[in-house]
């Protein structure tokens, strides 16, 4: 068998060799599809100006594949040049490879940075480690389908029961006009993990909350009384209210983005990275307004969310390490920071050209309303993918069968979830 | 069959339950066809509607591209691997097949049998990882040389060519022993000869089944350069959304043309997948 | 031991024949399911390492302790058991209406219909399935709606997505079973059924003691080939559901691999060897029974 392995090892390697020399090409793998895609062209032909032969290739995979398969080329030395894509994405292959370089020495070189907070700084290191240069802000508003809502008073709904008002109108009054009972008050997700918790996330930090599920201190927090009343609605939202399309249990966010891009959904989350696509005219054709999430209660503040950072990360088994490197520090720059908002709708540098932006990116782009970040507990708490999960399991199995005292079931949930922490931790 | 006349209410009502079973079967073909020519948001609102508003191939030109490949690339993809892994398998399998056949009792050879045996029945999406360290290990990862390699070998080619070797009557075989001619002389002239019309057929399944694979295609690439049409149809979403009449449009693509191959061979295709199965 | 050496001399003609499809069979089929049943017994973080850390049984343990497996795998049983039932039973029911005399036109368009989706690329197959299934967009509840019918919850209710799962695998599989049992049915000895009936048997009675007995060898293959099939059912979970609505269609192929992709390796490896255990322990059982005479 080893005979046959070194034959075939050797035949590949031959072959290998005969194939022409190539110009120095860096890889970079992500999961933002064509327009992505056309982000990196761009790029390419940017750095090959200060870099002449070197060409920037991007492949975009689906978001799972990407993790499956960054994850094991990091393990076995297969590594591309750079990987691109959400910060707590990248901690999770770090956390799996240990093979994610510690790019604080090659920020702190950077002499034009100055954007970039301490924030922004900090929520990309994890355990000491800078893994990611941040390169798009994150964020995310609520959004309403304004012809919809101009067919309801056209006033944007600030508070949770002006939504509820809404949403109701929505399912109930043919928004659309076509005859039929086909619309939904609300797009929302649920099938994986990080779509549910991730939709819950948003309703929390976006009415005010600080933290969704446990502090830094890791005490749970769900069960707090204004926490708590947040997961009520959010539950009955995809329950007993009926708001949503019966079949979101199955959702991930292909399905909601059909609801929404179907013309089926009246409100959803609106990100930085949608509205390029829904200002198109096969999609929504621009026919939708964005503002801050929903309050729950008078006295707290609501905001339009910050979820996180999308950055550059370099593998320690980069095939072309140092130029991987050089280009990670020219994402930074403002031609390549240009590029990313005209083609990915989201950047960090604050002196960009928003003025041949639609009203809708604009929105984004010049922050008009406050923002509120994430509390990003991955990075305090190791356990937390995991009690997350099972934390996603419970509510799953709640909304698929609703329990007759939600108040209850949330105590509940907050018992079994300190129980697992415990457990976790120890 | 029977010389007793048919019942005629019956005959109705079998010809009514086919009539209506067939016409379940081909309707998600019609659906997938129809929804290639229609506009995302008319397929939502209107999903029964038995023809497209406009007949348009725009969508073609849209998703020219996925995911950073060329459409272009894709097919070529599926007609390289499934053409290759083809040639390779039968040639292969039929060799295989050929030996274990002839000297059963050869030692180690109901070793490699077994092991061929307990190779099919392992749930092999579940050999992601050691398949991806095997590939890795030998420097195939990510080349169509480990791609096709290991789309060669499958059960019902197989059982196929062994069960066609083994009804050879043994005295053909004497006489040619006989005649002094060499093992080789015997394969390329006495047996290749008999064997034409199996190796059609088996030639005919491989691609058949190979041309739907897609799992194993997805772990041995390193980057979707190498990935087939159906792989590429498992890969059309990504971070901002998919195309969903992208999506029936090249499900399209990746049906049709097996689609034609089958029904200009269909007779050969299904004898021979049920012959295969019969003797395994 | 002479004997031995002349017999490997006479033989050799043959090793070469045999040697690539050897080299196949172990490189890509023997060795990794080796090193995949070495890798259930490390630990995950080490397991991709040159030297991984052993850890003995820890990750069976692991698996056999956790509940999400044990009801993923008594899921998968089910699934397999409803399945194999289901496909053999349409299968067997119309290749017997195709063989009969009662579709004598026409045999070869239903023969066609059915076995199209077999050689019909699956993920192509099931994308088009998971959208008719749709609750909010799909043909088959517009068509339920149309007729005055309540809803199907099809994929997204968990009563009803592992029925969802069966239907487009039985569209998928069922036409293969068919052509065994036609070819089963083709191949069957017609002068008995004659005799039979001149000696005054019933038609269930030939059916019973005639036909069906000689149906044994496509019986028995269907049930192997289906139970194999249905045991590692994969893809249309990809496809259609990753698993849900709740875990109702979490079978073991996609948890396992669900764990692949959090580098659990040791526990998903430590799965697989499970899942395969069973497979062969299963299909062994059924050449078993089939392969006894009746009344044994």
């Amino acid at each position: 068998m080893g005979t046959v392995r070194n034959l075939l090892v050797a035949a590949v390697a031959v072959a290998a060799s005969l194939l022409p020399a190539k110009a120095q090409q860096l890889t970079v793998w992500h999961d933002l599809g064509d327009n992505g895609v056309k982000w990196f062209e761009a790029l390419s032909a940017e750095f090959a100006r200060t870099k002449p032969g070197v060409t920037v290739r991007s492949q975009s995979f689906p978001t799972d594949q990407w993790f499956g398969r960054v994850i094991s080329a990091l393990n076995t030395d297969t590594a591309p040049d750079l990987v691109f894509n959400n910060y707590e994405r990248v901690i999770r292959v770090q956390t799996q490879t240990n093979k994610i370089m510690d790019l604080t020495a090659l920020t702190a070189a950077i002499a034009d940075k100055s954007f970039l907070s301490e924030d922004d700084l900090r929520v990309a290191t994890f355990k000491g480690r800078q893994i990611i240069i941040p390169i798009q802000r994150v964020q995310m508003a609520f959004g309403v389908r304004k012809s919809w809502l101009d067919k309801n008073g056209g006033k944007f709904p600030e508070t949770w029961d002006e939504v509820k008002t809404l949403a109701a109108a929505f399912r109930d009054k043919d928004p659309d006009g076509n005859g039929q009972a086909d619309t939904f008050g609300l797009a929302l997700q649920a099938a994986k993990p990080r779509d549910l918790i991730h939709m819950l996330d948003l309703f929390t930090f976006g009415s005010g909350l600080r933290h969704t599920l446990i502090d830094p201190e890791g005490k749970i927090t769900i069960d707090q009384p204004a926490h708590a009343q947040v997961l009520e609605e959010f539950l009955k939202t995809y329950s007993t209210y009926k708001f949503v399309a019966p079949d979101t249990i199955n959702h991930s966010f292909n399905e909601m983005y059909q609801v929404i891009e179907g013309g089926r959904g009246g409100m959803f989350r609106v990100g930085d990275w949608n509205v390029r696509k829904w200002d198109g005219a096969n999609v929504l054709n621009g026919d939708f307004v964005s503002g801050p999430w929903p309050k729950f209660a008078a006295d707290r503040q609501n905001a339009v969310v910050i979820g996180g950072m999308r950055g550059v990360a370099v593998p320690e088994n980069s095939p072309n390490k140092a130029l991987a490197q050089e280009f990670a520090a020219f994402m930074l720059t403002k031609a390549a920071q240009q590029a990313s908002l005209e083609n990915v709708g989201a950047g960090v540098r604050k002196d960009l050209d928003v003025s041949k932006l639609s009203p809708r990116s604009q929105y984004f782009a010049k922050a008009e309303h406050r923002l509120a970040a994430y509390d990003f507990p991955e990075s305090i708490h190791p356990f937390y993918p995991e009690l997350e999960a099972a934390f996603h399991r419970k509510l799953l199995a709640g909304i698929s069968n609703p329990p007759a005292d939600w108040k209850a079931f949330i105590a509940e949930t907050a018992r079994e979830m300190r129980e697992l922490a415990a457990k976790l931790k120890g | 069959m029977n010389d007793r006349a048919v019942n005629r209410p019956l005959q109705a009502a079998a010809y009514a339950f086919a009539i209506l079973t067939s016409l379940l079967f081909l309707y998600p073909y019609w659906w997938m066809i129809v929804s290639a020519f229609r506009p995302t948001r008319a397929i939502m609102s209107a999903p029964l509607r038995p023809w497209p508003e406009t007949l348009s191939f725009s969508i073609f030109t849209e998703i020219g591209r996925i995911g950073g490949v060329h459409l272009a690339t894709y097919v070529t993809n599926s007609l390289v691997i499934t053409t290759l892994s083809t040639l390779l398998g039968v040639i292969v399998t039929a060799l295989g097949a050929y030996a274990l056949t002839r000297r059963p009792k050869a030692p180690g050879f109901a070793l490699i049998r077994y092991g061929f045996l307990v190779t099919i029945m392992y749930p092999y999406m579940l050999l992601v990882i050691p398949v991806y360290l095997v590939m890795f290990r030998l420097g195939l990862l990510g080349s169509y040389a480990g791609i096709i390699l290991f789309l060669a070998l499958g059960p019902l080619q197989f059982f196929l060519f062994e069960q066609f070797f083994r009804k050879i009557p043994p005295e053909v075989i004497e006489a040619a022993i006989i005649d002094g001619a060499s093992e080789w002389r015997i394969l390329t002239r006495v047996v290749l000869p008999m064997a034409a019309p199996i190796t059609a057929t088996v030639a005919l399944i491989t691609f058949l089944l190979n041309w739907s694979q897609w799992f194993p295609i997805m772990v041995i690439s390193r980057s979707p350069d190498t990935y087939t049409l159906p792989v590429a149809l498992l890969s059309m979403n990504s971070e901002l959304g998919s195309n969903f009449q992208g999506i029936m449009a090249l499900a399209v693509l990746t049906t049709l043309p097996i689609t034609v191959l089958f029904l200009l061979a269909q007779k050969r295709a299904m004898e021979g997948m049920a012959a295969g199965a019969v003797k395994g | 031991m002479n004997a031995f050496f002349a017999s490997l001399a006479r033989d050799r003609v043959f090793y070469l024949f045999v040697a690539p499809f050897a080299a196949l069979t172990i490189l890509f089929g023997v060795w990794p399911i080796l090193l995949s049943i070495q890798v259930s017994f490390t630990a995950s973080a080490t397991a991709l390492r040159p030297n991984p850390s052993y850890v003995g049984l820890a990750n069976y343990a692991a698996v056999l302790a956790d509940p999400l497996f044990l009801a993923s795998l008594w899921r998968t049983l089910l699934y397999t058991v409803l399945s194999v039932v289901a496909n053999l039973a349409f299968a067997f029911g119309f290749a017997v209406l195709l063989d009969s005399a009662l579709l004598r036109r026409g045999a070869l368009f239903f023969r066609l219909a059915i076995f199209l989706p077999v050689i019909t690329p699956d993920v192509a197959g099931y994308v088009v399935w998971r959208w008719l299934y749709d609750r909010s967009f799909g043909a088959i509840n517009a068509a339920l709606k149309m007729l005055g019918l309540p809803a199907f919850g099809g994929l997204s209710s968990a009563d009803t997505a592992m029925l969802s799962l069966l239907i487009a695998e039985l569209w998928h599989h069922a036409g293969f079973y068919m052509i065994i049992f036609l070819a089963n049915l083709a191949i069957r000895d017609r002068a008995l059924e004659e005799a039979a009936q001149i000696d005054g048997a019933t038609a269930w009675q030939r059916w019973r003691y005639v036909i069906l007995p000689q149906l044994r060898p496509a019986l028995v293959i269907n049930t192997v080939y289906a139970l194999i099939q249905f045991l590692k059912t994969f893809t249309v979970v990809v496809v259609m559901t990753k698993g849900g609505p709740n875990d109702q269609t979490n079978f073991v192929s996609y948890y396992a691999y669900q764990l692949f992709d959090q580098a659990r390796y040791g526990e998903a490896t430590a799965m697989a060897t499970i899942l395969f255990a069973i497979v062969i322990g299963l299909s062994l059982t059924a050449y078993r029974i089939g392969d006894r005479e009746p009344g044994q």
